[in-house]
């Protein structure tokens, strides 16, 4: 089973690639980053694809009547979201 | 040097690489917004090949690039009998090299190398999740039907020889490689080393399997 640390370091790896964002950008993100409404590359095609990468990259389902704002408004709620998920 | 083929549904571009003898690469990029993501990086994959004396060419899929076919139109079944009719036509051996959602349609080739394959049923998954995120019907901008997410649903993928994947991918490969899905980037990129490494693994491949 993945880690708290481990699904941290794929949240980040999945932001990086799919929004294009510089690798020290994704390292900079701590857990009040804001992401969807906040970031300018995190459109909807953009979240398909974050979705998308964490389900194959974590093994898990992500539900679509799951997905809102509050859960990728920031970096730490997405976190959250994705640990819970890979526990369950 | 820019060519044409023709399959059953028309006439479509193609761009061929290298020696006009000896084995062919035939890429096969994926469906809707990756294709044009994956345009740039395949062609940096077929000249690192030309370098080592190897053929290919990347067709331009019905529906896709300057295609004149309209994705609306477009059902699985027409892409499977382009790849056929184009395999067809050339006469030097094939191997063909398929990116992600091309593995659904490389099964004429009699040899099959693929890079992050994508199943049918992970790729209706996927345009039914850019629907609902978007305006409800199109896919970036593709208006895709009903029928073309049926007849994803239900393909299955021809056996493959080799399968190629980036490191960030847990799923099973024969080779496991460093680097960033350009596929999922808004900006098409490239990445020059990742296509060495690539065009060194097909080069490889393609030896075994003559030999």
């Amino acid at each position: 089973m993945a880690t708290a640390a481990k699904v941290d370091e794929v949240v980040r790896g999945v932001l990086r690639d799919v929004l294009g964002i510089s690798a020290e950008r994704a390292a900079a993100l701590d857990a009040d980053s804001g992401l969807f409404g906040t970031l300018l590359e995190f459109d909807s095609i953009a979240v398909a694809g974050v979705l998308t990468e964490l389900e194959d990259r974590l093994g898990i389902l992500i539900e679509d009547d799951e997905v809102d704002a509050d859960m990728m408004g920031s970096f730490g709620a997405l976190v959250r979201y994705a640990a819970a998920k890979v526990a369950t | 040097m820019i060519g044409d083929y023709h399959w059953a549904g028309g006439r479509e571009a193609l761009l061929r690489f290298g020696p006009d003898h000896g084995p062919v690469v035939v890429l096969l990029l994926p469906f809707f917004e990756e294709y044009n993501r994956t345009r740039a990086f395949g062609v940096a994959i077929l000249r690192a090949l030309e370098k080592r004396g190897i053929a290919g060419v990347l067709p331009d899929l019905p529906g896709f690039a300057d295609s004149l076919v309209d994705t609306e139109k477009l059902v699985l079944a027409n892409l499977q009998q382009a790849v056929l009719d184009l395999v067809a036509s050339l006469a030097s051996p094939v191997f063909s090299a398929a990116i992600r959602s091309a593995a659904l349609i490389d099964a004429p080739a009699p040899a099959r190398w693929r890079l992050s394959p994508q199943t049918g049923a992970e790729l209706a998954r996927e345009i039914k999740r850019l629907r609902a995120l978007g305006d409800g019907v199109t896919v970036a901008g593709n208006a895709v039907s009903d029928a073309f997410v049926q007849s994803l649903e239900t393909a299955t993928l021809a056996p493959g020889q080799r399968t190629v994947r980036l490191d960030s991918d847990p799923a099973p490969a024969d080779l496991k490689l460093p680097g960033a899905p350009l596929w999922r980037l808004a900006e098409p990129g490239d990445d020059p080393d990742l296509a060495e490494l690539l065009a060194a693994d097909i080069a490889e491949w393609i030896a075994a399997c003559a030999g």
